[in-house]
C-alpha cells in the first residue's frame, strides 16, 4: 500500500496517466487549494495595484496594508443575507454560480504545472480546456434567465454574444499555435533539431517549445506574437475583464448577470470568474510563453560542479544561477515587506500593524531561504515559473483594468468580427507556408 | 496618408501610452488620499470653522464687551447675547452667550463686526453630533475652543 502511495514520487508521468487515482486525487485538492489562493492573492492585490494607479491607497485598516482584507471579506460575504428573487428559476438560480465554478475548475485538470504537475495529460488537452471553458457561458445565461430580471438578461445576452464571437479568433489562434508544435520551419526560421511531431497534449505542447528551443510566442517571428497577441486580446473577452467588461458594465447594467445575486452565491461568480482568468492565462502560457520553462531554456552554460551544493555535471551555470530565481523573487517580496514597514507613519496606534508587516516580510524571507535549500531548488523550478508566468499575467489584467475605457457594444463586435478573425486567419496561412517552407522550396527547384 | 498614423494605428502606440501613465502612478509618492484620523490635513489660516470666543491669556477674563454687535451682524439672528451692568465697574458684562451652528453659513459678518478680537472663527471642523441640541453652542463651549477628537483605534 505504501509503495503505491510513495511509488509515484519517482514517476515521470502525471499521476493520470500512471493510474495513481490517490495521487491525482491530492493534486486535485493541492490545484483547487492553490487556484482558490491565488484567487484571494488576486483580490488583495487587483484592489491595491488598481488603487495605486488611481492615486488612492486602496484597503489600509484590515492588517498591514489592508493583507487581511480579503479574510475580513470572506467573513462578511458569508454571513450576508441569501436572497433569491422570489419570482426566480429557483432551480437554476441555485445552480448558475455552482456551475460557473465547476466549470472554471474542471479546466485546471489537464493545465500542466510542471512535467509530471498535473493531474493528468490527455492527447486532446487543449481541445479539452477550450471546449470546457466555453461551457462557462453557460453558467452566465443560466443567471440572467434565472434572475428573471432586466439587467441580468441583458448581460447575459451580451456576455454569450461576446464569448461566442471571440471564441472563432481564439481558436484559430490556438490552432496557429498547434500547428506550430509540428513544423520547424527553414532557413533563418528554422528552430531545433530532429523531426517535430504535432501534439495536442498541453505537456506536449510545452515539450514541443522545449525540443524547438524557442517558446511559440518568438517562433516564425512575428507570427508567434501576432498569434499570442490575438488570443490575449480574445482571452481578456471571453473572461468578462476590462476593457471588454460590457456584460457586467456598472454604469449601464447594474452588476450584469449577477445583479440579483448576493452573500456567498455573488461570492462564487466572482471566484469562478477568477479562477477563468487564471485558466486562460495558463493556456496562453502554455501554448506561447513555454509553460513551465524558465528564460532561455535551452541555454545551460558551461558545467559546473559545486561539492554539496550543486551535485548536475550535466548541468551549466546558467542553470545554476536561474535556479535562484524563485528565492530571489520571495527575497524581493520580504524586501518590499520591510521596506513599507519601514515606511509606515510613526503613531503608536499602528505599532501592532508595523509588527505584522515585519512579520509577514520574515515569513516571505523565511520561505525564500527555504527555496534555496538544494532539493527544494530544484524541486519548485516548473511550479515557479509557471505560478510566476500567472502572476504576470493577472497583473497585466489589472493594468488593462485600471488604464482603458469599455468598448462600445458594436465596437466590441467590430474588433472581434472584423480584426482578429481575419487577422487569426492571415496567422494561420502564414504559419503553415512558414512551417512548409522547406517542402515548397524544394517543389519550387523541382519546378524549375 | 502618411505612415506614422499607420503605425501608430496599428502597433497601438496610444494605448501603450495609456499603460505608461497608470505605470508611473504606482509610484507610493503619487498617492493622494491620507488616511484621515491618523494624518489630518492641514488647514488654512483662514478657514472659518468652528466659533470660538477668545479670552484674555493673561487673566483669563472674556474679551467680549457685550456691545451686541456680533447679534445684530448676523444675518440668521442666530447669536443672543444677555448682560448685566456690573454696580461697582459701571461696565456692561457678559452673562451669556449662546450661538446656533446648525444653521450657521460661516460668513463671517460677526467675526468682522466683533471691535474686541473676541470672537473669531477657528479652524476646528469636526463637530458632527448625534442630535440637533448640541449645535447650540454656549459660552463656555464657545471659549474652550476646539476640541479635536481623538482616534483611540
Amino acid at each position: 500500500m505504501l509503495d503505491y502511495v510513495t511509488g509515484y514520487l519517482s514517476s515521470t508521468v502525471t499521476p493520470g496517466q500512471a493510474g495513481n487515482w490517490l495521487w491525482a486525487l491530492v493534486y486535485i485538492l493541492i490545484i483547487f487549494g492553490g487556484v482558490s489562493g491565488i484567487v484571494i492573492v488576486m483580490n488583495w492585490g487587483e484592489r491595491k495595484a488598481l488603487a495605486h494607479m488611481q492615486v488612492r491607497l486602496g484597503p489600509m485598516r484590515v492588517g498591514p496594508h489592508g493583507l487581511m482584507q480579503p479574510i475580513a471579506d470572506a467573513i462578511k460575504l458569508l454571513t450576508k443575507e441569501d436572497i433569491m428573487p422570489s419570482e426566480a428559476d429557483k432551480p437554476i438560480f441555485w445552480m448558475a454560480p455552482v456551475w460557473v465554478v465547476m466549470i472554471a475548475f474542471s479546466v485546471f485538470i489537464v493545465v500542466p504545472f510542471g512535467p509530471t504537475h498535473a493531474v493528468t495529460d490527455m492527447n486532446i488537452g487543449i481541445l479539452f480546456m477550450l471546449g470546457v471553458s466555453s461551457l462557462g457561458v453557460l453558467g452566465i445565461v443560466m443567471a440572467g434567465w434565472a434572475s428573471n430580471s432586466h439587467f441580468p438578461l441583458m448581460g447575459a445576452l451580451r456576455s454569450s454574444a461576446q464569448m461566442v464571437s471571440y471564441e472563432v479568433a481564439m481558436g484559430l489562434a490556438v490552432v496557429s499555435a498547434v500547428v506550430m508544435t509540428g513544423l520547424r520551419g527553414a532557413g533563418p526560421y528554422g528552430v531545433g533539431d530532429g523531426a517535430a511531431s504535432g501534439t495536442l497534449s498541453m505537456i506536449g505542447i510545452v515539450q514541443a517549445q522545449q525540443q524547438q528551443h524557442v517558446w511559440f510566442i518568438f517562433k516564425f517571428f512575428p507570427v508567434g506574437l501576432v498569434a499570442f497577441f490575438i488570443f490575449a486580446v480574445a482571452m481578456i473577452a471571453e473572461t468578462n475583464r476590462a476593457p471588454f467588461d460590457l456584460p457586467e458594465a456598472e454604469s449601464e447594467l447594474v452588476a450584469g448577470f449577477h445583479t440579483e445575486y448576493s452573500g456567498l452565491r455573488w461570492s462564487l461568480f466572482m471566484l469562478g470568474e477568477y479562477a477563468a482568468m487564471v485558466a486562460v492565462s495558463s493556456i496562453a502560457i502554455t501554448l506561447w510563453l513555454g509553460g513551465w520553462l524558465r528564460p532561455f531554456p535551452s541555454i545551460h552554460g558551461p558545467a559546473i560542479n559545486i561539492p554539496f551544493f550543486w551535485e548536475h555535471p550535466e548541468l551549466g551555470v546558467v542553470d545554476f544561477v536561474f535556479s535562484f530565481a524563485p528565492a530571489m523573487v520571495l527575497f524581493i517580496l520580504a524586501f518590499f515587506a520591510f521596506f513599507n514597514a519601514a515606511r509606515m507613519p510613526k503613531h503608536p496606534l499602528l505599532k501592532i500593524q508595523t509588527l505584522g508587516l515585519y512579520a509577514f516580510g520574515l515569513v516571505l524571507g523565511g520561505v525564500g531561504l527555504v527555496l534555496l535549500a538544494p532539493p527544494v531548488r530544484d524541486r519548485v523550478q516548473d511550479i515557479f515559473w509557471f505560478v510566476f508566468k500567472i502572476a504576470c499575467f493577472m497583473y497585466m489584467y489589472i493594468w488593462y483594468r485600471a488604464t482603458w475605457p469599455r468598448y462600445r457594444f458594436d465596437q466590441l463586435m467590430k474588433v472581434g468580427w472584423k480584426f482578429l478573425l481575419p487577422l487569426g486567419l492571415a496567422v494561420l496561412l502564414v504559419t503553415g507556408f512558414m512551417g512548409l517552407s522547406p517542402e515548397i522550396l524544394a517543389w519550387l527547384k523541382g519546378v524549375r | 496618408m502618411s505612415i506614422a498614423p499607420i503605425l501608430n494605428k496599428v502597433f497601438l502606440v496610444d494605448l501603450l501610452k495609456g499603460l505608461k501613465v497608470t505605470f508611473k502612478y504606482q509610484h507610493p509618492k503619487e498617492v493622494y488620499t491620507e488616511q484621515y484620523p491618523l494624518e489630518r490635513p492641514a488647514i488654512a489660516e483662514r478657514y472659518r470653522g468652528l466659533p470660538r470666543l477668545n479670552v484674555n491669556p493673561e487673566t483669563g477674563e472674556t474679551l467680549c464687551i457685550a456691545c451686541n454687535l456680533c447679534a445684530t451682524a448676523c444675518p440668521e439672528h442666530l447669536i443672543v447675547v444677555q448682560s448685566e451692568r456690573n454696580p461697582v465697574t459701571r461696565r456692561k458684562e457678559m452673562t451669556s452667550f449662546t450661538l446656533d451652528v446648525s444653521r450657521c453659513m460661516f460668513c463671517g459678518l460677526c467675526v468682522e463686526s466683533c471691535s474686541t478680537d473676541c470672537l473669531e472663527l477657528s479652524q476646528d471642523y469636526e463637530f458632527a453630533l448625534y442630535s440637533r441640541d448640541g449645535f447650540i453652542l454656549d459660552r463656555e463651549r464657545l471659549e474652550r475652543g476646539p476640541e479635536p477628537t481623538v482616534y483611540t483605534r
